[in-house]
């Protein structure tokens, strides 16, 4: 494969994003929602003012740090579907390595966000080892432990962990302020959430990009047959993959409860991890877009909720639009290959 | 009669058919020979309407068209013969000779697959499923399907790769038949010029996308090798290298060996191999010398007995402990099993040789360019390789301490040219202490290039050879399951059932 001039790659990206609005106004037209008003609202409910933008990096944070870390496995071949579920995982450690302080400072929250990953990457072990020996594949034992995971927090919530005297959907008992992560100035996002997430985006680059590891891992995925002739290892490899992955994605949950939310409730993920998957497939698991489209979905999630206040509409309208654009990238992407192909025959 | 005319097709910028020219007569065969990449398929392809030239023009029974399409071809009698049989292994006989012909009913089929069977000496239950046939019946059904859908022009792509030398007789036989007979016209592809000198009515030589010759009998060999591979065909020795009295301590040996793959288990057998030795495999397919070299390197289990290099006994087959002792496994599927289609040539000598990050573009310069020839870019996708690179790249990624070689069809899809660097790569190896333990379905290559022949039939070692004694026509015959005590005489070792063999040193 050529790397095209930069010219002809914006043009394309100009197709794509026009063939998106073309589609979202497709969507919307019949659904009765005046479509260019619906974008606007959209952006402006994202990027309107400074607290505003400061919730959308709050979602930035866990949905980057899901994306980055799905592209470990992906770039072993493997689809862990289950980032949902370990993202719960990683709120659960989080909330019970809590559990023993009402109060605290910098060394619990500390524990708590390394129980977080530990949390996740137990649970992606999981989903890894059923994949390496019981040939269980992982979409559908990830599917399947998302679903455990939530029942682990319902039954927590309703039954251990719940408040005194009332169990509601609302969640357990809020932390102490003292156990909170601190905020980036006036805005909701915890500057310490937004390091982190810097980092493990760094962390990946490195891994993925610059290291044996990463090379190995590559191969692994790329022909397993040969990478046992290579003495790689491939199914430790693959299990590392996953645990890595996890780990990310329990951070993305301690950082859920830590910064954003202050307790455990049963929508602490916020289906970020399945979201975090349209971007890893709009990026085509590429390293370089990831941050970028985290970025564009945050806005499309943080100004949906201006959607049913100002116009009345469903705030789920969103998430067609995240869908539409995806699924412009496929179409174009598509078209592209079908135009060489065609090019390349004639 | 099939016409060409000024016949290109290019790929980019490549020419795989640079202008090619040629009339096919009936009732006369044809061979069509050159190296890898010479543009043979891509011609036969053109010819069989599965691929558009990008010029040129072609008359078919008194038509001019500018291109064939599948059906057309079909129906002007073109039919052809693939290397690997285009049948459905699950179906019946008469299912699959079924596929593309008119409706008729079972009976009718039978039928007509018994007449044809009758006129061309072949025999098929109809109702037996294709799996359970040989490579080379499946051939042979293949064949009697083109003809019966009407085929005059008979393509065969390297028809005899995998079958026995008696089916080999039996096919060229056939197509001797057909040609005299019934006036076919016969083109047969093929990498062996020992077939193109013995059937062909006329060699097709070409080089480099273009026909460079057509020769009639009586053919000078030596002209046919240099119009084939230019300069580049010195003759280099063949043959095996000499083989010292090394000590007494065997580089490889089993005891009462059991392996047991996902198919089928082997065993117990005894055998042992010295420090320089090359032993050729033979058998046909699926008659267990897959899993002996799969059971060797550790892929396969092996539950019982022992194996013990160089005196040191391996417990359990261990394929990480076999592979740091010294064993390396060169499986024949490269871009299947043995290379990362997608990662590029400096990847893999990373993965390989992890020491030599530093300096990578000096080794890979010392250890692929100089010591293998393969010239190509670093940067390169395995996949992008040809056959012969693709090879390459295996044997340079072979470290040199590496004391028993395994290797599955070591010449796979290569033209003479490379074939020839690779045996000579080997031998260079087993000139230096290693021991070679190969197997190729291409019968002349074992023979050439073992001391001693294994030869397996039935999911067991039916005998071992030695070079002295192995000719096509005793080990073709141990192949088909001919008693070996009559095959070889009194000279057959007791117990070569279960291996043994004058330099087994048991």
């Amino acid at each position: 494969m050529t790397r095209a001039a930069p010219m002809t790659e914006l043009a394309w990206l100009g197709a794509t994003l026009l063939l998106a609005l073309a589609l979202t106004v497709a969507v919307t037209l019949p659904s009765g929602a005046p479509p260019f008003e619906t974008i606007y609202v959209l952006f402006k409910g994202g990027l309107g003012s400074v607290s505003k933008f400061g919730r959308v990096l709050a979602v930035w944070v866990p949905l980057t740090l899901c994306a980055v870390g799905l592209l470990v496995p992906f770039t072993a071949r493997l689809w862990n579907i289950g980032v949902e579920g370990q993202v719960i995982m990683g709120a659960i450690f989080c909330t019970a390595a809590l559990r023993p302080y009402d109060a605290g400072g910098a060394a619990q929250i500390i524990i708590a966000l390394g129980a977080g990953v530990l949390g996740g990457a137990l649970w992606a072990l999981l989903a890894g080892l059923l994949r390496v020996f019981g040939r269980v594949h992982e979409i559908f034992s990830g599917l399947g432990l998302n679903f455990v995971a939530l029942g682990v927090t319902l039954w927590l919530i309703f039954g251990p962990w719940k408040r005194p005297g009332v169990a509601s959907m609302s969640g357990t008992q809020p932390l102490d302020v003292s156990l909170w992560l601190p905020r980036l100035g006036s805005m909701t996002v915890s500057w310490v959430g937004l390091a982190l997430a810097l980092a493990v985006l760094a962390l990946i680059y490195i891994l993925l990009l610059r290291s044996e590891w990463g090379l190995k891992l590559r191969a692994v995925g790329e022909n397993p047959k040969a990478a046992t002739l290579f003495a790689l290892g491939p199914r430790r490899r693959l299990l590392q993959a996953f645990m890595v992955c996890g780990g990310a994605a329990g951070l993305a949950g301690a950082i859920q409860v830590l910064g954003v939310y202050h307790r455990l409730l049963p929508a602490i993920s916020s289906s970020y991890g399945y979201t975090a998957l349209l971007v890893g497939m709009m990026a085509s698991f590429r390293l370089g877009p990831v941050p970028f489209i985290c970025l564009f979905f945050a806005v499309l999630n943080v100004g949906s909720i201006q959607l049913p206040l100002q116009l009345g509409l469903d705030s789920s309208l969103s998430g067609v639009i995240q869908g539409v654009m995806v699924l412009s990238v496929f179409i174009v992407h598509g078209l592209r290959l079908w135009l060489r192909q065609r090019k390349e025959a004639g | 009669m099939i016409v060409l005319q000024d016949i290109h097709k290019h790929y980019g910028r490549v020419r795989a058919n640079d202008g090619i020219s040629l009339t096919l007569e009936p009732g006369r065969i044809y061979a069509l020979v050159g190296e890898n990449g010479a543009g043979k398929s891509t011609l036969m392809r053109v010819l069989a309407g599965h691929t558009r030239p990008t010029s040129g023009s072609i008359e078919i029974s008194g038509q001019q068209v500018a291109f064939l399409t599948p059906t057309l071809a079909r129906a002007h009698g073109v039919g052809m013969l693939y290397q690997d049989p285009l049948d459905f292994p699950a179906m019946p006989v008469w299912e699959n000779f079924q596929l593309g012909a008119p409706g008729r009913t079972k009976r009718e089929v039978i039928d007509v697959i018994g007449e044809l069977s009758f006129r061309l000496d072949a025999c098929f239950l109809p109702d037996e499923t294709v799996s359970s046939l040989t490579v080379g019946e499946r051939q042979l059904l293949e064949l009697l399907r083109l003809l019966d859908l009407g085929a005059t022009t008979l393509i065969l792509d390297v028809p005899t790769t995998g079958i026995t030398p008696v089916q080999k007789r039996d096919l060229f036989d056939l197509l001797m038949k057909l040609a005299r007979e019934e006036k076919h016209t016969i083109v047969l592809v093929t990498h062996k010029l020992t077939e193109a000198l013995e059937m062909a009515d006329a060699i097709l030589v070409m080089r480099q996308g273009a026909l460079v010759s057509t020769l009639t009998p009586p053919y000078d060999e030596a002209r046919l090798v240099q119009l084939m591979f230019g300069d580049a065909a010195d003759g280099e020795g063949e043959g095996v290298p000499g083989l010292s009295d090394s000590g007494p301590v065997p580089r490889l040996r089993l005891d009462d060996a059991l392996m047991a793959g996902p198919k089928y288990s082997m065993g117990p057998m005894n055998f042992s191999a010295r420090p320089g030795e090359c032993i050729g495999l033979a058998g046909l397919d699926g008659s267990g010398q897959e899993l002996f070299l799969r059971g060797l390197c550790g892929l396969d289990r092996m539950p019982r007995g022992t194996l013990s290099l160089d005196g040191k006994a391996q417990p359990g087959n261990d394929f990480t402990a076999l592979r740091s002792a010294g064993v390396h496994f060169v499986p024949a599927d490269r871009l299947g099993l043995a290379l990362f289609p997608d990662l590029t040539l400096r990847e893999h000598i990373q993965l390989t040789f992890p020491g030599h990050a530093a300096d990578m573009d000096a080794f890979y310069r010392s250890q692929c360019v100089e010591r293998f020839n393969l010239r190509a870019h670093p940067d390169t996708r395995a996949s992008e390789l040809s056959g012969g690179n693709q090879q390459r790249l295996l044997l340079s990624l072979i470290h040199d301490d590496a004391s028993l070689l395994l290797m599955e069809h070591p010449t796979r899809g290569l033209d003479a040219g490379s074939a020839r660097q690779v045996w000579a790569h080997l031998n260079d190896r087993c000139r230096a202490g290693a021991t070679l333990v190969f197997f190729s379905p291409d019968l002349d290559e074992v023979l050439d290039h073992s001391h001693r022949v294994v030869v397996f039939y039935d999911r067991a070692i039916a005998a071992v050879v030695d070079r002295a004694q192995a000719t096509t026509e005793v080990v073709g015959a141990l192949m088909a399951g001919k008693d070996p005590r009559d095959v070889l005489g009194e000279t057959a070792t007791g117990n070569s059932a279960t291996g043994g063999g004058p330099g087994g040193g048991r």
